[in-house]
């Protein structure tokens, strides 16, 4: 393979020589990751900028599939020349830099403003939708590790849970290259479907938001899909969604643990010493900066600042995640991802749609 | 040509990555790094 598979040749070059000879060839990559995903960032505001000139009704496709589209042609045509490899690799570094960042917009008192209802439609949805999911995963005979990004990406908050997940259960690049890419294509229908749907059974802003911000899995798609409907269902989508993301880290948690110690179970006398070892210390980092910004530590401004310095650094793991991504890797997978996350995405919706719509009629939202 | 067998370095590069994050967040906290845009 010319591409992905050989990306790993440089890293060991990379670790063996001095530091200013490692961090020399560390910059070509690198160079290339800024550039494929401002290039993605790039395309995303010049189409935004192009349909509201026109006044033309065309989906947001975010720079986040632009920049994973980008990697991939590069990688799969003309292919990532050795040069570029260990600078690519750093991606998962950026990746949980990211992470530990994307801590302080989870402010686990956002919770509380969606009141105790919200937060066990929450809770119910979130325990239904990860055990559904795991049950599609093992009837169409997915691979564990795909049906646990599947799962936490449609359950909890898309590809930013998919992305916290996957070096926390050590899953493949491909992995989660498919479960990104399925709940990015299933979020982009949602916008759709969802304002049809709830017109159609005359919900209430506040149920439909609340739907909205449960059911569908990228923040940004579930914010469109509540303010496509009205302001004020904008609002509440925004809120449940906020708490569906405030789980994040407990479940990404649960799934480390639940990895970690299934993969050694036999061999590790020490289980609490193996699991601290295995334990991913981006996962501390990440509640860390929660608890801070829950705390007051950080100022508002701070604390937009503190998350555009996560998107920026989303942005290289983006543009990594589709550089080092090889189709005929993808190929190998089938169509099955695809089915778990559409089937999983139906019952989802239909689900947390029930709630929402008992709660709307029996406990007034 | 075979591919070289690399040692994963997990643990090191998840520090690395969380000392990056929070001296990134100090800094914003100090004031020291100017108001990031996205």
């Amino acid at each position: 393979m010319a591409t992905a598979a050989n990306a790993t040749h440089p890293i060991a070059v990379v670790e063996s020589g001095s530091l200013g000879r490692r961090i020399l060839a560390l910059i070509p990559g690198l160079l290339l990751l800024i550039a494929v995903g401002y290039a993605g960032k790039f395309i995303e505001q010049s189409i935004a900028a192009y349909t509201k000139s026109h006044h033309i009704v065309f989906p947001n496709i975010e720079y986040v599939l632009w920049a994973i589209v980008l990697g991939l042609l590069i990688a799969n045509t003309v292919g990532v020349p050795r040069i570029f490899q260990a600078g690519v690799a750093t991606y998962e570094f950026w990746l949980k830099a990211g992470i530990v960042l994307l801590g302080s917009r989870f402010l686990l008192g956002d919770i509380l403003h969606l009141g105790g209802i919200s937060l066990l439609l929450v809770a119910v949805a979130l325990t239904l939708s990860l055990t559904f999911m795991h049950i599609l995963g093992r009837s169409f005979k997915l691979k564990p590790k795909l049906t646990s990004l599947l799962a936490v990406g449609s359950s909890i908050c898309g590809v930013s849970a998919i992305i916290a997940a996957k070096p926390a259960i050590d899953a493949d690049d491909e992995d989660a290259s498919y479960a990104i890419a399925a709940i990015l294509a299933l979020g982009a229908i949602s916008l759709f479907t969802f304002p049809l749907i709830g017109h159609s059974l005359h919900l209430s802003d506040k149920a439909y938001g609340l739907w909205a911000g449960l059911a569908v899995d990228n923040t940004a798609e579930a914010t469109a899909a509540g303010a496509l409907y009205s302001d004020a269902a904008g609002k509440v989508a925004v809120l449940a969604k906020t708490s569906r993301n405030a789980l994040i880290g407990f479940v990404v948690l649960a799934y480390a643990i639940y990895w970690a110690s299934r993969g050694q179970a036999q061999t590790i006398g020490n289980k609490a010493q193996f699991l601290w070892q295995k334990f991913p210390k981006f996962v501390l980092g990440f509640l860390l900066i929660s608890l801070l910004a829950t705390l007051g530590f950080f100022t508002k401004p701070q604390l937009t600042s503190i998350a555009n310095l996560s998107r920026w650094a989303f942005l290289l793991t983006f543009a990594g995640v589709g550089l080092r991504t090889s189709f005929r890797e993808l190929g190998k997978q089938g169509w099955r991802p695809f089915a778990v996350g559409a089937i999983g995405e139906v019952f989802i919706a239909l689900v947390t749609l029930g709630l929402v719509y008992g709660a709307d009629r029996f406990l007034h939202l | 040509m075979p591919e070289p067998t690399v040692p994963r370095r997990g643990p090191s590069l998840d520090i690395y990555a969380v000392a990056l994050a929070l001296i990134l967040a100090l800094l914003v906290r100090l004031n020291v790094i100017p108001t990031v845009k996205w």
